[in-house]
C-alpha cells in the first residue's frame, strides 16, 4: 500500500506532466515560427529541417536576423502596428459596451421579445464573410466611409453578437437576489447595472474583450478589401500577406514567419498586462462576499 | 387591486428599460447589414457577373435548382450484343453496369454522380448537379463536427487544470492565448511549413527519424489527409478560444461551494458532476455555439492550406465569386449557407439546452 505522502508526490508529478503536455503542445508550432524566422532562404530548404537555425555546410549553429531586420525597414509593415491596434481597439471597446448593454436586457430583464432579439442578433454570424462582402464595398464607396472606420463597422457583425452572447450568458448565471436587493435599496437598473453586475462579472468582460480584440485584430478578408483603395490604412494581417514580391521573388516564408513572431508576442503581453489592470479596475468597488 | 397595477406598472418600466438597451445593438447591426443582405438576396435571383458590364437577368430559382439539384436514377446492366446476355465481371462475378453518366441528366445541368447504391438487386446512381457544393457541405460538416468536439474536450481539460491552483498560473494564461492571438493568415502558413510534402518540413523530418515513414508523406496532397490535417491546424488555433471561455466561467463559480461540498465530504469527482459542469454548462453552450458557427464557415485555412483542391462552404462561395466570377450564383451559395446554418444553429441551441428565454 501506498503511503499518503507518496499519493501527493505523484499527484504533483501528473499535474506538472499535463501541464508540460499542455504548454508543449500550444507553444510547438508557435517554436517553429520563431525557428524558421531565423534562418535564412538557403537554411529554410535544408532537408532534413533542423530544430535550430544550423549552417547548411558546417551544421554548426547559425542564427541569422536578417528577415527581422527587412521588417523593421518595411513602413507598410510598422504602420500596419498602428492601424491593426486602433481598429482593434475601438472594434473591442464598442462591441463591449454596446453588447454589454443589451446583455444585460436578455440577461436580467424581462421583456417580450427576447427569444427573437437573441436570434436576431446571432443570424449576423451565420453568413461567410464572403457572401457580405460586395455589398458592405458598395455601402462604402457610396457613403465614401474612411478604410480604419469601415472596418471598425463591419467587425461589428462578428463581434457584437460575440460579445452581447456571452456576457448575457454571464449575467444571466449572476443570482436575482442581487438585482432584487439592489432595487429595494433604490438604485435604477443603470445603477445596478454598473455598480454591481459589471464588477461581479469582470473576468467574463475581460475574456471576451481578449478573444475579441484578438479577432478583429487578425481579421483579413475584410481588411484586404476595404484598404484595397488605400495603402496607409493596411493592417498587419494584410501588411504580411502582400509581403511577397515586395521584397523577394521567392515566397518570403522567413520573413513572415518573423512578423508572425514580432506581431504575437508583444500582444500577448499587452493584453495580459491590460487584462490585470481592467480586472482589478473592475472589481475595485464591488463588495466582496 | 392597486397592488397588481402598480406591479405592472413596474413590469412596464422594465420592458421600457430593455428595449432602450437594445436600440444601440439592433440600430448598428441594421446599419452593417441590412443594405449588404437585401443587396444578395436580390442578385441570388439574378445571373449577374462580378466586375463585368454584362446586363444582368432575373432567372428566378435556377441558381438555387443548380446548386441543390439532387437526382437518383436507375444504372441500367451492359449487355453483350453477340449473346443477349447481362455482361458479369469475371473476376468479382458481379454484374457489369453502363456508366452512370448515360443515366444522369443533361439538361437543364449536367448531373455528375454523387455514389452509387445497391438496393433490392438493383443499382442506383445519385448525381448533383453542383457536385462541388455537395462535397463542400460534406467537407464542413466532417470538419465541423471533429474539430469543435476535439476543441472542446482539449479545451476543457486546460481551463479546468489552469484554474487549479499553482505557481506559474498566470504564465499559463499567457500561454494559453499563444495559438489564438498568431494571425490566421500566418499561422495557416506556419503549419504549411510543418506539413511540407518531403523532409523540409518538421512532420515528415521527425517521422523520418523516428523511422516510421519514409519522410514523404504527403499532408496537403493526399485525399485521405486532407481533412484531418486541416482539422489539426483548426484545433490547435482555436482550442485557446474554448479553454478561455470555460476558464471565465470556472472563475465564476463562488468558492463557498465547494468549500460546503468539502464539509460534506463529497469527492472531487462528485464536486466536478454536481457543482462545476451543470454551472459552466451556459459558458460552454455558449462558446461551442460559436465555435460551431464559426468553423461552418470555415474560410483562412481551408482558402491558405487547399485552395481549390478541397472546399469549404465558404472557399467555395469565394470561389465562385472571385475565381468563376458568378456572382448570382455566389449570392445563392450565400443565402443557401445562411439557411442551413440557421436551421443547424437553432435545432443546436434547443439540443444544448442553451436558455433563450
Amino acid at each position: 500500500m501506498m503511503t499518503d505522502e507518496r499519493i501527493q508526490i505523484l499527484k504533483k508529478v501528473g499535474f506538472w506532466f499535463i501541464i508540460g503536455l499542455i504548454c508543449f503542445y500550444l507553444l510547438f508550432p508557435f517554436y517553429w515560427a520563431v525557428n524558421s524566422s531565423l534562418k535564412t532562404e538557403d537554411q529554410l530548404m535544408m532537408m532534413p529541417a533542423t530544430f535550430v537555425p544550423r549552417d547548411p555546410d558546417t551544421g554548426a549553429i547559425d542564427i541569422s536576423l536578417t528577415n527581422y531586420k527587412q521588417l523593421f525597414n518595411n513602413d507598410t509593415f510598422m504602420r500596419g502596428i498602428l492601424n491593426s491596434a486602433i481598429v482593434a481597439t475601438s472594434t473591442t471597446v464598442l462591441s463591449l459596451m454596446v453588447g454589454s448593454f443589451s446583455a444585460f436586457a436578455l440577461g436580467k430583464l424581462r421583456f417580450k421579445g427576447k427569444k427573437l432579439s437573441l436570434y436576431v442578433i446571432l443570424s449576423m454570424t451565420m453568413f461567410p464573410q464572403v457572401t457580405v462582402l460586395t455589398g458592405l464595398y458598395a455601402l462604402i464607396r457610396q457613403y465614401n466611409l474612411g478604410p480604419r472606420f469601415s472596418m471598425i463597422f463591419s467587425y461589428m457583425l462578428f463581434a457584437l453578437p460575440f460579445t452581447t452572447w456571452v456576457l448575457t450568458s454571464f449575467f444571466k448565471d449572476l443570482p436575482d437576489e442581487i438585482m432584487q436587493s439592489a432595487q429595494v435599496d433604490g438604485a435604477t437598473a443603470f445603477q445596478t447595472f454598473r455598480l454591481i453586475l459589471l464588477p461581479l462579472t469582470a473576468p467574463a468582460l475581460v475574456t471576451t474583450g481578449l478573444l475579441t480584440f484578438i479577432r478583429a485584430w487578425n481579421e483579413y478578408l475584410f481588411a484586404l478589401t476595404f484598404t484595397s483603395f488605400d495603402a496607409e490604412a493596411r493592417t498587419v494581417p494584410v501588411a504580411i500577406a502582400l509581403f511577397s514580391g515586395e521584397v523577394s521573388r521567392q515566397e518570403p516564408a522567413g520573413a513572415k514567419m518573423a512578423a508572425a513572431v514580432l506581431v504575437t508576442l508583444p500582444i500577448v503581453g499587452l493584453v495580459l498586462y491590460f487584462q490585470k489592470k481592467i480586472v482589478k479596475g473592475l472589481t475595485a468597488g464591488s463588495v466582496k462576499g | 387591486m392597486s397592488q397588481k397595477s402598480s406591479m405592472s406598472e413596474l413590469a412596464k418600466k422594465e420592458q421600457r428599460t430593455a428595449y432602450k438597451l437594445l436600440i444601440p445593438t439592433m440600430l448598428i447591426l441594421l446599419l452593417v447589414a441590412f443594405y449588404p443582405l437585401a443587396q444578395v438576396f436580390v442578385t441570388s435571383f439574378t445571373n449577374k457577373r462580378f466586375a463585368s458590364s454584362q446586363k444582368t437577368e432575373f432567372v428566378g430559382l435556377r441558381n438555387y435548382r443548380k446548386l441543390l439539384g439532387v437526382t437518383v436514377k436507375k444504372l441500367e446492366p451492359q449487355v453483350n450484343p453477340d449473346t443477349g446476355k447481362v455482361k458479369v465481371d469475371s473476376e468479382t462475378g458481379e454484374k457489369v453496369y453502363k456508366p452512370a453518366y448515360e443515366a444522369l441528366p443533361s439538361e437543364p445541368f449536367l448531373y455528375e454522380k454523387l455514389f452509387t447504391v445497391g438496393f433490392f438487386g438493383n443499382k442506383y446512381v445519385v448525381g448533383a448537379s453542383d457536385a462541388d457544393f455537395m462535397s463542400a457541405i460534406k467537407n464542413t460538416l466532417i470538419y465541423t463536427i471533429v474539430a469543435v468536439t476535439l476543441e472542446t474536450i482539449i479545451g476543457l481539460i486546460i481551463a479546468l487544470t489552469v484554474n487549479s491552483n499553482f505557481k506559474g498560473r498566470g504564465a499559463m494564461r499567457a500561454i494559453m492565448l499563444v495559438p489564438w492571438a498568431v494571425i490566421t493568415v500566418v499561422s495557416a502558413e506556419i503549419w504549411a511549413w510543418m506539413l511540407e510534402p518531403n523532409r523540409m518540413g518538421l512532420f515528415n523530418t521527425v517521422g523520418d527519424m523516428l523511422g516510421i515513414t519514409e519522410g514523404q508523406i504527403n499532408f496537403l496532397g493526399d485525399p485521405s489527409l486532407q481533412l484531418p490535417s486541416l482539422i489539426a491546424v483548426d484545433v490547435w488555433k482555436t482550442t485557446p478560444f474554448m479553454a478561455l471561455l470555460i476558464l471565465a466561467g470556472l472563475q465564476l463559480i463562488p468558492q463557498s461551494l465547494y468549500e460546503a461540498a468539502r464539509v460534506d465530504g463529497a469527492s472531487k469527482v462528485r464536486q466536478f458532476f454536481t457543482i462545476t459542469l451543470p454551472l459552466i454548462k451556459p459558458a460552454i453552450g455558449v462558446a461551442l455555439i460559436f465555435r460551431t458557427l464559426d468553423t461552418l464557415r470555415a474560410f483562412g485555412v481551408f482558402q491558405v492550406l487547399l485552395g481549390d483542391r478541397v472546399y469549404s462552404l465558404a472557399t467555395y462561395n469565394y470561389f465562385q465569386l472571385i475565381g468563376n466570377r458568378e456572382m448570382g450564383l455566389a449570392s445563392a451559395i450565400g443565402v443557401v449557407i445562411f439557411i442551413f446554418i440557421a436551421i443547424f444553429a437553432y435545432a443546436y441551441i434547443q439540443g444544448l439546452g442553451v436558455d433563450v428565454e
